[in-house]
């Protein structure tokens, strides 16, 4: 079992690797939900292959994903307004899975087996090659500062945002990912910290976490959702009250 | 000296172990009735749960990865979970076509199964209604399915196993014999179900599936569907599963004078159903207050 565990461990420190970075930014601009809706616009586009070709597409999906990261983009002219627009967005992509899989033979049960995603589930080959895609995707998140125009600043950073929400939704589930986004970055902001504090906080939730949830033999992805939010919710309180 | 005389004693009984994974609660049941004390048991689903979907945890896996045998229901009702976690398991001895693997759904004749698969249909479960176990005429067939399996695995124990076998099935029989004569009350007795997860035993017995609550398995009703089942005549039981959410069945049932019925669907999902006889009896007993 030690194998399927340090697997575990590793996902989820490549997924806070790439995620804090991008949690920071998000958290920052107050646009948290951009994972959920890009998410969901891509669950939009699975379902709507389902129904036209009767097999899932991830290109489809894909497609979706980076259209909707780039009216994130777009929103972002109008920043105030931005996290209601991204809302919508998500309203958007939930009520469209519905309605296009209400026309499929299958009905929801077909999706939802598509979209079963658990951290216990994915294979070691699956981890590497996802770990080099997001060492792929670091590497073109570095060369943003070369970008001089705004416009496509915004645009590549998005869209990389929607290629990597998509891979990793599609590997352990949009809340493993929600919470890998928001919790360190929340945590390393209220305490004025950066990127590196995100990492090892993190870390050690992740470490905690993952090791928690074998001892006790809990479902590991929700386990990890629970402490990253329990533990970044407390911190966040404590941080809050000892100001006032 | 004495204990290692134990020792080896310890080892010799744990060697003879047949350690079995099954998908759900009631193969659990049947594999105990079967092979008694020589075998252990590790049951992935729980009884309440959706048997659609299950929530991993790490033991599945370690219980997976130890096992000699493993049984599932089959006919692509664990498609969501069990491929991940067999993988992940990495066991050579329990992957399908495999002597330690066992898919139940071979060993029955299943339902609705369309006539012409195609693809361009939408028939993407070709192998027809999965919940084969709620027709009580199928679990002998499958008892003997698991002993046969066992019988292979572990020849010294086969003997037992038979015993067992024998002892569980006449015991079927007449259980079956009292079934048969309730359930056959029921005849023609017109019901809605919640969806498919009744259908085996419906039929087995003549009644009547008027209609299901849900177009399609996750979809909410629209408004011709309803208009369709309120239209419905002399419908006098909506069936839902213990999984199911019940206002859309109460929503109904009020404006047809009918009754929500809750039915057992597995060992374990309703505190009365301890195996796979009180699961029957349970259902039995529901039914007839409906």
């Amino acid at each position: 079992m030690a194998d399927i565990m340090i697997q575990s461990l590793l996902l989820s420190f490549m997924l806070l690797g790439i995620h804090a970075y991008f949690g920071l930014e998000i958290v920052r601009r107050g646009i948290i939900f951009t994972d959920i809706a890009v998410a969901q616009l891509s669950a939009a586009g699975l379902a709507l292959s389902l129904l036209l070709f009767n097999e899932p597409s991830q290109l489809l999906s894909l497609a979706f994903a980076l259209l909707g990261s780039l009216l994130v983009a777009l929103s972002q002219r109008k920043r105030e307004y931005s996290e209601a627009f991204i809302g919508l967005l998500y309203a958007l992509g939930f009520s469209s899975v519905v309605l296009v899989l209400s026309r499929s033979p299958k009905g929801m049960e077909e999706f939802l087996r598509l979209t079963a995603s658990d951290i216990l589930f994915v294979p070691r080959e699956e981890i590497l090659k996802t770990g080099l895609l997001f060492l792929a995707f670091g590497v073109l998140l570095y060369l943003r500062r070369f970008i001089k125009n705004e416009v496509l600043r915004e645009i590549h950073f998005f869209s990389l945002f929607a290629l990597t929400v998509t891979t990793s939704v599609k590997l352990v589930g949009v809340l493993v990912v929600f919470s890998m986004l928001v919790a360190p970055a929340l945590v390393s902001l209220i305490f004025g910290r950066g990127l590196i504090f995100a990492w090892i906080y993190g870390a050690i939730l992740n470490t905690a976490g993952t090791l928690t949830s074998f001892w006790l033999d809990l479902p590991t992805g929700f386990f990890l959702v629970f402490i990253h939010a329990f533990v970044s919710a407390l911190l966040f309180l404590a941080k809050v009250s000892l100001r006032v | 000296m004495r204990f290692l005389v134990l020792l080896v004693l310890l080892v010799s009984v744990s060697l003879a172990d047949v350690r079995v994974v099954v998908t759900y609660p009631w193969i659990g049941d049947l594999v105990r009735k079967i092979g008694g004390d020589r075998v252990s048991i590790h049951v992935i689903a729980k009884g309440t749960e959706d048997p659609h979907f299950v929530v991993p945890k790490p033991s599945h896996i370690a219980k997976l990865r130890r096992a000699d045998l493993l049984i599932i229901q089959g006919a692509y009702l664990e498609v969501g979970f069990l491929p991940p976690l067999l993988r992940q398991a990495n066991n050579l001895k329990i992957q399908p076509g495999r002597e330690g693997f066992l898919d139940l759904s071979n060993y029955v004749q299943l339902i609705e199964k369309p006539e012409v698969v195609s693809r361009a249909m939408g028939d993407v479960h070709p192998e027809g209604n999965p919940h084969y176990h709620l027709d009580p005429y199928n679990i002998p067939l499958l008892a003997e399915a698991v002993k046969e399996k066992l019988c292979k695995i572990d020849p010294d124990g086969c003997p037992l196993y038979e015993k067992n076998f024998e002892e569980f099935a006449s015991r079927w029989r007449s259980k079956l014999i009292e079934w048969n004569r309730e359930f056959s009350t029921l005849k023609g007795v017109r019901v809605i179900a919640y969806h498919s997860l009744f259908n085996y035993l419906l039929k087995r017995y003549g009644i009547v599936l008027a209609g299901t609550l849900e177009p399609l398995p996750g979809i909410p009703p629209t408004r011709s569907h309803i208009e369709k089942l309120l239209r419905l005549e002399n419908v006098k039981i909506i069936l839902v599963g213990v999984y199911n959410e019940r206002r859309t069945a109460r929503f109904l049932a009020e404006r047809i004078g009918a009754k929500v019925v809750l039915l057992p669907h597995d060992v374990g999902s309703l505190p009365e159903v301890r195996d796979l006889f009180s699961l029957f009896d349970e259902i039995l007993r529901r039914l007839k207050d409906g």
